[in-house]
């Protein structure tokens, strides 16, 4: 029911567009809040301490608003991929996929469509992603203080999808149930809470740069 | 205690505005004594009336300090108007809200060395032997270069005058024993003053059930001894030596991702310092002093952890200076001074390159001032320091001061200085990875491009940053000053003493990252990028309640800007998060400015004394408004959204009594609320109890002339 008044509300903007002192309101394309989508969690400990996962990334289809089973990797089903801080784009070595991405600073609702000029980057695995890996690179800052990531306000990423479709994402948090753990917090809390995202996404059925 | 806490600041409050309503009440007697009868010394490298000296000045009497109950240095500074003592790499001192690499910590007028990160640890000093503290604020780089960018802390240590011997002890809560024998006597000409002291405490954890301690069980032992030694009337040498000896048992537990890693060993200081001087006084007019200074300070640490091995640390640094002072005095209204000195110094340590090779550096310099009543009323103070230094950029500091006296009990001051930092032996040579912590390395200057390049040809590099390219020769940091004070005594109850600051730093130091290893490992290095401002305005305000009763309120009000983000800001290339966690814009109005900044500090004593009945009794209070610790919502910088310590009022009451035969006896709590922060402030305590004991006897010896 929902989906079918997605579409219906973005056909009726797409016969509406191109007018300039149109005055309906309605959204081209809904956001979403996806909760809680685990990116590799960290199952042990080593000898020396480091925490480790399965090393193994949760696939996600923007499209279909779902997480993709990693049987199918090797498909177009997937768009994103999450482990750890770093997510890839189904893309260049990643995955067969048409996708890419960049990272677009402002906010989500400025970002009413593709700028013109972007440019689209493909994965690289493991040195150059389309979302820039590492700490104030990408998309988050590690406080090495703190022991938290935290998302950068006003960072939007921009997704190709793996079909050629675009949308937009904007990480809200890094922690399990969208809550990062108090400063004052065991490391292992820290640890043990992190790497479940939290993000906002708006997907263009239509193929356009409009959000 | 936040009870307490509310009480005592409205108490606060109704106090002053009661001080204000009886100040605008008090009738104008002509009994007044003018301002600043005290001597000091810092503020112009000369002994000058505080009265006659144009820049604010602090003096912390003996008196002050054993009232206060003090035995490190920084017990009795944290109680000062606009100081804050900061945690981390042992305690410093943040003046004028400049972090503690930029104020100098003087001895007699000569530096102590031995900084770590950038900060020379309080709790190094002991207070036992101290004569007065004296603190010039603002930039005083003109006589003293490097370091004096916010201020200068010069403790001044007592010199033999009459015969007496003294002996003190106090044991308080944490096991913590201090004992002092400070006795000065003469042998003919030769007049000795010899302090000895010793330190021991247990430390303390306030953190529930743990074993790591936020101060470790330390023994410290200070030695000094000043020689006076009069060739003439005229020609008069005097000889300082210091030394002590610290033991620090560590006892650490560092949870490395869950896994707690035991570390125990030992920390090992030591510091000596020599420093003789030549004073010859020509004639009425014309006073030479010569001094030699030499000083080396090192710390060994060497820890050995359950499982993964041991770890040391070492670090010796040497200090030599001679420097000569002509101080002539022209005429009746104008006074100069002259000087030139040459430093050498030498740094060896593991996280350099090679332990065993001193990393070294020579300072030549030359400063002038003169001082210059140019009408009865108006004295000017201008002074000029150039530095050549063989590492890096040379510097000028220039200052100028005026002071307007009204009327004996009014005074305007106003001052310009420009202060500078050198940078320092680990922003040049450190070398060092952090195997335990992600593996990240830090490279100094000098070393980073030459490491990182060979990096490079072995194929260990992943990428290179931007702020690679932009590694140069660092420059000295630099701040211009600028004071306008006023002092007023409205009444011979009343001192008032209201001074305005601005800093304008700039060329501040920072790591950057500038490249990546392939196994992601981040590098490190130091460049020249940020430049920032404090301002604001501190205020004295001391009042006699009757012949026994002075009551003293002190507050500062500080507003901190890192000018690169206020520039990011304006832009609007900041952002911040709403409760949902969605992103916008960051106004002005929500940014911070520099972390661990209170807006508001303020103290309150009561001090009681009855010198007939040898009785003293005071209660103090010392109030820091919230600061900010960490950036929560991860846009790189200060802002309302983010992570701030509570403010605080820490309550300290002594009391004690002096007896005929010689004897003092004194008790007193300090933290009377145990206001404990267990993440803000690991360097507060826990409520302390103590008792004190002091026997002295003197004997009013002149010295033969």
């Amino acid at each position: 029911m929902k989906k079918v008044l997605v579409v219906l509300s973005v056909v009726s903007v797409m016969i509406a567009c191109k007018k300039t002192n149109d005055t309906t309101t309605t959204p081209v394309a809904t956001s979403k809040t996806v909760s809680d989508i685990i990116a590799d969690t960290i199952i042990g400990y080593t000898a020396q301490g480091q925490p480790f996962g399965a090393n193994k990334y949760t696939f996600y289809s923007l499209e279909r608003n779902e997480v993709v089973a990693s049987t199918d990797s090797a498909t177009n089903r997937w768009d994103i991929g999450f482990r750890g801080t770093t997510i890839i784009t189904n893309s260049g070595n990643s995955g067969p996929g048409n996708g890419g991405g960049f990272v677009f600073i402002g906010t989500y609702d400025a970002l009413k469509a593709v700028p013109a000029d972007s440019t689209f980057r493909t994965d690289i695995a493991p040195t150059a992603y389309a979302i820039t890996s590492g700490s104030n690179r990408g998309w988050y800052v590690y406080n090495g203080q703190t022991n938290l990531v935290t998302p950068i306000p006003g960072r939007v990423l921009v997704f190709r999808t793996a079909t050629g479709k675009y949308a937009k994402v904007e990480i809200l948090n890094y922690y399990k149930g969208g809550v990062t753990p108090a400063v004052t917090a065991t490391d292992d809390e820290k640890t043990k809470k992190q790497r479940y995202y939290t993000f906002r996404f708006t997907y263009q059925a239509d193929g356009s740069k409009n959000f | 205690m936040h009870h307490i806490c509310a009480m005592k600041s409205k108490l606060l409050i109704c106090l002053l505005s009661f001080n204000l309503f009886c100040a605008s009440i008090t009738a104008q007697t002509d009994t007044l004594t003018s301002i600043g009868e005290e001597i000091v010394v810092t503020a112009t490298k000369t002994e000058r009336k505080l009265s006659n000296v144009a820049v604010p000045v602090t003096i912390i009497s003996q008196k002050n300090i054993q009232q206060a109950g003090s035995l490190r240095i920084r017990d009795i500074l944290q109680e000062q108007t606009g100081i804050f003592l900061t945690s981390g790499f042992g305690t410093g001192v943040q003046m004028q809200g400049l972090g503690a690499d930029y104020t100098l910590i003087l001895i007699d007028g000569e530096p102590l060395v031995g900084r770590t990160a950038g900060v020379l640890d309080l709790n190094r000093i002991t207070v036992g032997n101290i004569k007065k503290i004296e603190i010039v604020k603002g930039p005083s780089s003109s006589l003293y270069g490097s370091e004096a960018l916010a201020g200068v802390i010069n403790i001044i240590t007592e010199k033999p005058k009459e015969n007496k011997f003294t002996a003190g002890v106090r044991y308080g809560t944490y096991n913590t024993l201090d004992a002092n024998v400070n006795t000065t006597f003469h042998v003919g000409k030769l007049a000795v003053n010899a302090f000895i002291n010793n330190y021991n405490t247990d430390g303390y954890s306030i953190r529930p059930f743990s074993v790591e301690r936020a101060a470790n069980p330390i023994w410290k032992f200070t030695n000094n001894i000043n020689l006076s030694y009069p060739f003439s009337e005229k020609t008069k040498l005097a000889i300082a030596i210091r030394n002590t000896y610290e033991d620090i048992r560590n006892e650490i537990a560092v949870t490395n991702n869950g896994a707690v890693v035991y570390s125990k060993g030992k920390e090992v200081n030591k510091d000596i310092n020599i420093n003789p001087v030549l004073t010859h006084q020509f004639n009425a007019k014309l006073k030479n002093t010569l001094r030699l200074y030499a000083t080396e300070y090192q710390s060994t640490q060497n820890l050995l952890s359950t499982g993964a091995g041991s770890y040391s640390d070492f670090l010796n640094h040497r200090f030599l200076r001679i420097e000569n002072q002509t101080d002539i005095n022209l005429n009746a209204n104008t006074a100069t001074t002259i000087g030139a000195g040459f430093t050498e110094e030498g740094v060896r340590s593991n996280r350099y390159d090679n332990t065993g090779n001193r990393k070294t550096n020579t300072i030549a310099y030359a400063f002038g001032q003169l001082e210059y009543n140019a009408l009865k009323n108006i004295s000017i103070i201008t002074g000029l320091r150039y530095d050549y230094n063989q590492l890096f950029a040379s510097a000028f500091s220039p200052k100028l001061a005026v002071a307007y006296t009204v009327k004996p009990t009014l005074k305007f001051t106003a001052s310009y200085g420009r202060g500078f930092k050198a940078p320092d032996f680990r922003q040049l040579y450190l070398n060092f990875t952090n195997i335990a912590a992600g593996g990240y390395s830090v490279y100094g200057t000098i070393e980073a491009q030459k490491i990182i390049n060979q990096l490079n040809s072995l194929g260990q590099i992943g990428s290179l940053e931007s702020d690679f390219y932009r590694i140069s020769t660092l420059e000295p940091e630099v701040s211009n000053g600028l004071n306008i004070g006023m002092q007023w005594q409205p009444g011979s109850k009343w001192q008032v003493k209201i001074n305005a600051f601005r800093n304008d730093v700039k060329n501040l130091i920072d790591s950057r990252l500038v490249a990546y290893k392939t196994n992601g490992s981040q590098i490190f290095s130091y460049l020249n990028v940020r430049n920032a401002y404090t301002q604001g305005f501190d205020a004295d305000v001391n009042y006699k309640l009757g012949n026994n009763l002075l009551l003293s309120t002190g507050y500062q009000f500080l507003l901190t800007a890192d000018k690169e983000q206020l520039r990011e800001i304006k832009e609007g290339k900041i952002f911040t998060k709403d409760a949902n966690g969605f992103s916008r814009k960051m106004d002005r109005s929500e940014y911070i400015g520099l972390p661990n900044r209170s807006k508001h500090m303020a103290n309150f004593k009561l001090s009681y004394e009855h010198p007939a009945k040898k009785v003293f009794a005071n209660i103090r209070c010392i109030y820091r408004s919230k600061w900010a610790v960490s950036d929560k919502d991860g846009n790189g910088l200060y802002n309302t959204n983010d992570e701030f310590a509570t403010g605080f009022t820490q309550v300290n009451i002594s009391a004690g009594k002096s007896f005929s035969n010689g004897i003092r006896l004194q008790l007193g709590i300090d933290n009377i609320g145990n206001y404990i922060d267990v993440n803000s402030l690991p360097n507060l305590p826990g409520r302390q109890y103590y008792l004190s004991f002091n026997y002295s006897i003197s004997k009013n010896k002149t010295v033969k002339k």
